[in-house]
């Protein structure tokens, strides 16, 4: 079962949102129902699954509701109709004393503004989320040093708030945040009041955290390339309602509709997806070692070139042109030993990175996995494709020519 | 206490600058001083009402206080009547004006004079008939518990910087009120002296302090004046009692304030059955009392406090004017 | 035409209505003052008590050792020795110039009257805060209280509780309590929204927002209340002596009513003095207790 289920939720703004609500229900649009009666629709029938341990972003322009839905979660937010579960547990149900009792130990959050205390020390102000769960005093402190130190502050334990820098404030909102050992985490927006590089450098921080924690972490962003680089799976939010849902490489190939295409234009797909995307199952096998077997079996097929296997080990490329050179001068020699393996690349590294290796490749490149087990190929021509022509669809792509002889 | 009161009265000397000397013949036009205190007001008034009911006069008030009335009256004949003008306080100036014959003392208006003194609740004297005297009071500290030291008595005495103060002090060590076990309390204002004086009444507890008669605390909370048990040693007054620096202050009494209505020549010749009127006409401070706090229970002015002492007591201004003229008065109310 | 009368003249109630009006107020007035003035009295006597005993104190303690605790205050409120020296030096001149008992007659019922405010006025504050209805009818109270010319107070409390410390401290604290609520009010309201927030979103309870978030943070503010209900009530000084309170404002009366320049211009100094110390201390104590502010990037 997923950590959150957020369903069918509806928020609406305004005196009276039970009138307003029935309108959104009927399909009304947010502008509609605002000129018509004042009342905002902050978010219009949400239904959103995330899963535990994993990193879930929503993105939307400024004013499309992201920020109401991840007050749902902690309910500092309430619906106007719909439900939100945690752990099984109907958040909408609980009493005061429960609630408090939940957002102290179930979840933490981190804040566009930081929202840090100015009047209490970094040490105090990490030390505030165990300090609400009633720890005592001295374990609090320790337990609040490790995490300055772990978000690289150590030092700053006893400095106010406003003697530090963005970046270094914000350390002290994810130190808060993570030091009540909370397991889902709310992010809404936490890096985007700080400037690039040290954005980076906490996305970064972020992503080497969560290797080890493993939290569930909701994170609010208007920045795609932010939420392709954190997310394991991103919801596009637009005016209150969800345009699409999917995983990074889903919503940017496969954009649902304008709004979200218009989103993923500027991203520098390059730097977003990964080899594995592209990558496809190499149109020629050859198992065989024997040389005149797989110039025939190469023969029978449009490409002139194939990817050797001996059993479920992958041994390399090789071309036509190669074997007969082979044929002629070393006729008993081993296909396995004449394959080229020495250009590969790594399924998970991104197309950046892959580029060079591709560009320069002849014959589409083999993809292997961290251990060397062999994945598919990525083509030129695909990779080309899938860089350029932003709303085609990878299984539409065109065939790889079949290469002419000399 | 009318010393305070002068002070403040810059404002009417302007407004007697502005008065056109009147053609008084036949009575004719005549000004009446309408002074900035409820008592003279009200006595303004009567004497508007019956001068122009009754003799058929034209009266104007003009606003007026102590000192710049008399000055002016003096010197400038303006205006014609002061009707309740507190000698003491211009003594000197006024009686040699008077023998210089530019102003006639027509009669005194109060007939017990202003009265100062040392008071307690009608009730109180009632409840106990022993008090008579300003010594009795001063045995009972018990009874006149000081609420803020209940060991000792609380006398009120006469706010800071008004005259009385220093009189009121002198006196109640020349009592030894301090000794008797009392303390005399500064109530800081008329208000604050008022107020003690309401609140005590309101709810029937004991009060003992300063006050002065006429006023309308005095009509509206009737009070007893306490016997000082010797007659005013004007000697030792002045040398000593009405001092700051008074080493050995002996027992003593306050004198009675004379209060007259004073005209000018002009007025007394021009119209010599008002100025009969005027030589009649006065009250006791009981009436007096009665008809300010009726002007202040009902925030009436001293037009409406005239009518109320004319519907009231017939029989005491009818006495002032012939039949005839008594007749007119009536008719016209 | 007599009926358009009221076109040209203003259809006021009548004089006997009016009249009717205001005596039935007036004894309506006097029928609580008979029924509850000696509850009211009841109730303030501990407070009166604690004056006294405070006063006495103030006058009894050896004045060496009452200015030496003042100093110490001053010092300790404001950790700075320049204003400590300040605060030795108006209390000595004011000793010198003979006002020594006054003044501490003054400064007990201005810090009696200080401690009150801040006691009662600060809930009123927070409560405004909470609810914008509980804002919406205090606001005009507050406004009333600020502007009703004192005197028009004054009678009523006299007649309820007679003249002295208690009136006087009434008198004085509905004058110079609406600074302290206005100003918690509008602190508290000012306070961070984020910030707020992070405390509710990390579980804060009521009493956990307010003494460890909105207090502290709306504290400059609260300060500011404090420091102006200080100075009004030192302003007020004159006006409670109408009332029978002993101290400073006394000698200013007399000093009005005779026009004795010199009695005034010295008892209005040392109000000023006294004024200038509870300021600068307040304000600087204040200023200590608000660290995070003072450290810039
Ligand atoms: N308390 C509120 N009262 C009325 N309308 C609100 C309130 N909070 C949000 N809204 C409206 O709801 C909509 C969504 O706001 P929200 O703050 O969730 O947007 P957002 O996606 O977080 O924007 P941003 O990127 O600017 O933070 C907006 O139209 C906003 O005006
Ligand atoms: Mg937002």
């Amino acid at each position: 079962m997923a950590k959150i289920e957020i369903e069918n939720v509806y928020k609406i703004f305004g005196d009276n949102p039970e009138a307003a609500l029935a309108r959104a229900m009927a399909g009304e649009g947010k502008d509609e129902i605002h000129s018509d009666t004042g009342h905002t629709v902050g978010l219009h029938d949400i239904t959103l699954s995330m899963e535990e341990s994993k990193t879930f972003v929503v993105m939307g322009l400024s004013g499309s509701g992201k920020s109401t839905l991840i007050r749902h979660i902690n309910r500092l937010i309430e619906p106007t109709a719909g439900r939100i579960v945690v752990d099984g547990v109907d958040v909408l149900t609980l009493n005061d004393a429960d609630l408090r009792q939940f957002r102290r130990t179930k979840m933490a959050m981190v804040f566009q503004r930081f929202g840090l205390f100015p009047h209490r020390t970094v040490i105090h102000n990490v030390a505030y989320g165990l300090e609400m769960q009633g720890v005592e005093k001295r374990h609090r402190q320790d337990k609040a040093a490790e995490w300055i130190e772990t978000v690289g502050l150590a030092g700053y334990e006893n400095s106010y708030p406003s003697q530090l820098s963005g970046g270094m404030q914000q350390r002290v909102g994810l130190a808060r945040a993570l030091c009540g050992d909370p397991e889902v985490l709310l992010m809404d927006e936490a890096f985007s009041a700080l400037d690039p590089l040290i954005r980076s450098g906490m996305q970064d921080q972020l992503i080497e955290l969560q290797e080890k924690l493993h939290k569930t972490i909701v994170f609010i962003t208007h920045d795609l390339d932010e939420a392709l680089k954190l997310g394991d799976k991103i919801a596009i939010l637009k005016d209150g309602r969800l345009s699409q849902v999917g995983k990074p490489e889903e919503i940017l190939l496969e954009p649902a509709d304008d709004y979200v295409a218009a989103f993923v234009r500027d991203v520098n797909r390059a730097r977003v997806l990964t080899v594995d995307v592209v990558m496809r199952p190499p149109s020629l096998r050859l198992t065989t070692e024997n040389i005149d077997a797989a110039l025939r079996e190469m023969q029978g097929h449009r490409d002139d070139f194939g990817y050797v296997f001996d059993g479920d080990d992958f041994r390399g490329v090789i071309t036509e042109r190669h074997l007969r050179r082979a044929a002629t001068t070393n006729g008993n020699s081993s296909v396995y030993d004449l394959a080229d393996d020495s250009q590969t690349v790594t399924a998970d590294s991104v197309l950046e990175e892959a580029l060079p290796t591709i560009l320069q490749s002849d014959t589409p490149v083999a993809v292997v996995n961290n251990d060397g087990e062999f994945r598919g190929v990525v083509s030129k021509r695909e990779l080309i494709r899938v860089l350029t022509e932003h709303r085609e669809e990878p299984d539409e792509a065109a065939q790889e020519p079949k290469r002419t002889g000399p | 206490m009318r010393m305070s009161i002068t002070a403040m009265a810059g404002a009417a000397v302007l407004a007697l600058a502005n008065i056109q000397p009147a053609a008084a013949a036949d009575c004719g036009r005549v000004t009446i001083a309408d002074m900035n205190w409820a008592s003279a007001e009200f006595a303004a008034y009567i004497d508007k009402i019956i001068l122009e009911t009754g003799y058929g006069c034209e009266v104007e008030l003009v606003p007026g206080d102590t000192m710049p009335t008399s000055t002016s009256m003096m010197e400038k004949s303006e205006p014609d009547i002061a009707p309740e003008l507190w000698i003491n306080a211009a003594r000197t100036a006024l009686d040699r004006a008077v023998a210089e014959g530019r102003l006639i003392y027509a009669a005194e208006i109060l007939k017990d004079g202003g009265v100062e003194g040392w008071w307690i609740p009608e009730y109180l004297a009632a409840e106990h008939p022993e008090i008579k005297t300003v010594e009795d009071a001063l045995k009972r500290k018990d009874l006149f518990k000081n609420p803020e030291d209940p060991d000792r008595g609380a006398f009120y005495g006469c706010p800071a910087g008004w005259n009385c103060q220093l009189t009121t002090a002198n006196l109640f060590r020349a009592y030894k009120g301090e000794e008797m076990g009392f303390e005399l309390i500064d109530p800081g204002s008329a208000a604050g002296l008022d107020g003690s004086i309401s609140k005590a009444y309101e709810r029937k507890q004991p009060w003992i302090g300063y006050y002065w008669a006429p006023t309308w605390i005095l009509g509206k909370y009737p009070m007893v004046k306490l016997d000082f048990a010797v007659p005013h040693d004007k000697e030792h007054w002045n040398s000593c009692t009405a001092l700051a620096e008074c080493d050995n202050p002996k027992m003593n009494s306050w004198p009675k304030s004379e209060v007259y209505t004073v005209v000018t020549p002009r007025f007394a010749k021009s119209s010599p059955e008002g100025m009969a009127y005027l030589k009649k006409r006065g009250w006791s401070n009981k009436v007096a009392n009665e008809v300010l706090a009726y002007m202040s229970d009902n925030q009436y002015t001293g037009e409406d406090g005239a009518r109320y002492f004319l519907e009231k007591y017939p029989e005491l201004w009818k006495n002032w004017v012939s039949a005839d003229v008594a007749a007119k008065v009536k008719k016209a109310l | 035409m007599a009926d358009s009368n009221w076109l040209i003249e203003f259809p006021a109630l009548s004089r006997d209505t009016l009249r009717l009006l205001q005596r039935s107020i007036d004894e309506t007035f006097r029928e609580f003052s008979r029924s509850y003035g000696q509850a009211l009295e009841d109730f303030f006597e501990p407070l009166l008590w604690f004056m006294i005993w405070f006063e006495r104190l103030l006058l009894n303690a050896p004045w060496w050792l009452v200015i030496a605790v003042i100093a110490s205050c001053a010092y300790l409120a404001s950790r700075n020795w320049k204003m400590t020296i300040g605060v030795i030096a108006a209390f000595l001149a004011i000793g010198i110039f003979g006002m020594w008992e006054d003044t501490m007659r003054t400064v007990s019922i201005i810090t009696v009257c200080t401690l009150l405010a801040i006691v009662i006025g600060i809930p009123i504050g927070v409560m405004m805060a909470r609810y914008d209805r509980a804002q919406a009818t205090i606001t005009p109270v507050l406004d009333v209280m600020q502007t009703m010319p004192s005197f028009v107070y004054l009678i009523p409390v006299v007649m309820l509780l007679g003249i002295g410390r208690v009136p006087g401290v009434i008198a004085v604290i509905i004058y110079a309590i609406p600074p302290v609520i206005r100003l918690t009010n509008l602190g508290i309201r000012l306070v961070d929204k984020d910030v707020l927030e992070a405390a509710n979103a990390f579980g804060a309870d009521f009493k956990q927002r307010l003494f460890g978030v909105q207090i502290p943070l709306a504290m400059p503010n609260i300060m500011a209340g404090v420091n102006q209900t200080i100075m009004m009530s030192l302003a007020m000084v004159v006006i409670a002596s109408m009332i029978g309170v002993k101290g400073l404002g006394q000698p200013v009366l007399k000093a009005i009513t005779n026009q004795y320049f010199s009695m005034g211009l010295f008892n209005g100094l040392a109000i000023v003095a006294i004024a200038i110390v509870f300021d600068r201390v307040s304000q600087a104590y204040g200023h200590r207790i608000q660290k995070h502010r003072q450290v810039g990037h």
